[in-house]
């Protein structure tokens, strides 16, 4: 993923790094420090998820390899260019995300099986005439 | 010349074209060749011998179009399909179907390659969330909500919501559905652009937002009595606005119309465009199998409308099949 949203710029070697560009991103001081914390409670929260779960699956592998990269290269330039996600603050956003969503899957429960059938015609297209002995014209 | 030509389009026109004047014949075939070159000599010996010969040759064969030449040329006007854009939504698709398969009741890949999932009501906000905040999917904006209203259905209305991921550059569309009465979650909270978009739902359709900050009429006037974007709501609306000269005033009247007018003679808005308006639908019970199994990759092919019908399971088949009958 090479897309990122902008701003002013990825990091460049010995310039100081004032500001991101985007409206209310702030320039992080300790980019490591903040995304070892965040995927480290991430990886736990995924945890307690059942392990065939596909969406703790995916998660665990993405957080994973970004928690190498992040114990692997101290540089802030250099881990923003391996990352490859754009800005280690855009980073930061998307593992704030990530967690949020885990813990509230743990709420959610959305690898349970489904939780309402649709009614027959439901998802149909064009309206057509509906079989008969489902009760509804 | 002119009754000649007409005479020429008969069964037997080369010869009564021969027989009339040799010489305009020639010319004609000459005209034909620098038209048509390469058929075009033989085409002059023919009408020579046309003369003496009886039988009469058969009408030259019409010059090759681009589509003849080359059958894989769609129409300019067509759309053509992608195929591995397709085949990574469908792949994408079935990921956000095993990732939520409690609230995923269907996924289908549009004619016009576009991706929809269709949700449970109750699984607005978990699939809301999974897709801004999961790495995989990034779909943090909002470009709109629409809805559809089917009175004929148990749960009327449709509620449409369309995401974009600046990261990946793509689209995904999300699809539930819910009636007058039941309250649907609001996504607000998650994503803030929703307010406008689900205000102007309520507005036009009155379908009720829970947890929305300012549920509140968007576009229609002040005072306004229903929701005009419903099938039972009137195309002139209940009330008529007008100034009045002797009150000095703006007033809002009952309507009334007279005879003449009240007859709509509408043709059905639906069916208007038939190409494409089949969606393939991806088999989330083969889902789990590893991914060269699952044999609908293939795009369907262009130019006509499509009714893709994707295998499933033999139970489901039946039981479908009784349902039919």
């Amino acid at each position: 993923m090479a897309a990122t949203l902008g701003g002013t710029g990825a990091r460049v070697a010995g310039v100081a790094f004032r500001s991101t560009g985007l409206t209310r991103l702030e320039v992080s001081k300790i980019p490591h420090h903040t995304l070892t914390v965040l995927y480290g409670k991430t990886l736990r929260t995924l945890q307690k998820m059942p392990e065939e779960s596909t969406y703790r699956q995916s998660a665990e592998r993405i957080v994973k390899e970004r928690l190498d990269l992040v114990t692997k290269y101290k540089d802030p330039v250099q881990l923003e260019q391996k990352i490859n996600a754009g800005l280690l603050e855009e980073v930061i956003l998307h593992a704030e995300y990530e967690l949020m969503l885990a813990r509230n899957f743990l709420e959610w429960k959305p690898w349970e099986p489904l939780i309402s059938e649709p009614p027959p015609n439901q998802w149909q297209w064009p309206v057509r005439a509906v079989p008969s002995g489902s009760g509804k014209t | 010349m002119a009754a000649k030509s007409l005479v020429c389009l008969g069964s037997t026109g080369w010869r009564a074209f021969v027989s009339g004047s040799t010489s305009k014949c020639h010319n004609s075939a000459v005209l034909y060749k620098s038209l048509v070159s390469p058929a075009g000599v033989i085409h002059q010996k023919r009408c020579q011998s046309a003369a003496a010969a009886a039988p009469p040759p058969p009408p030259p064969p019409p010059p090759l179009s681009a589509r003849d030449q080359n059958p894989g040329l769609a129409a300019p006007t067509i759309r053509k399909h992608d195929g591995k854009l397709r085949e990574s939504l469908i792949e994408f698709g079935q990921f956000v179907a095993k990732c939520l398969p409690k609230y995923v009741q269907k996924v289908l890949v549009t004619g016009t390659d576009e991706l929809e999932i269709l949700i449970a009501p109750e699984g607005v906000i978990p699939m809301t969330v999974f897709l801004k905040g999961h790495h995989n999917c990034m779909f943090a904006n909002l470009t709109d909500i629409g809805a559809m209203d089917v009175p004929t259905r148990q749960y009327r209305f449709e509620v449409i919501y369309n995401f974009l991921s600046i990261q990946y550059n793509s689209r995904i569309r999300v699809r539930t559905y819910t009636d007058e009465f039941t309250p649907l979650d609001s996504i607000t909270p998650i994503l803030p652009a929703a307010n406008w978009y689900e205000r102007e739902a309520w507005d036009m359709f009155g379908i009720y937002f829970k947890g929305h900050p300012d549920l509140r009429r968007i576009l229609t006037d002040y005072g306004f009595e229903g929701h005009p974007f419903r099938k039972d709501f009137p195309l002139s609306g209940y009330v008529e606005v007008r100034y009045d000269d002797e009150v000095k005033r703006v007033v809002v009247e009952p309507l009334e119309m007279t005879q003449e007018y009240r007859k709509f003679d509408l043709p059905s808005p639906w069916e208007a465009f038939p190409n494409f308006r089949d969606a393939t639908e991806v088999p989330l019970a083969l889902a789990n199998q590893p991914k060269d199994t699952v044999a609908l990759n293939a795009p369907p092919t262009s130019g006509t409308a499509q009714t893709k019908e994707v295998p499933k399971p033999a139970a489901k088949d039946a039981a479908k099949e009784a349902a039919k009958k």
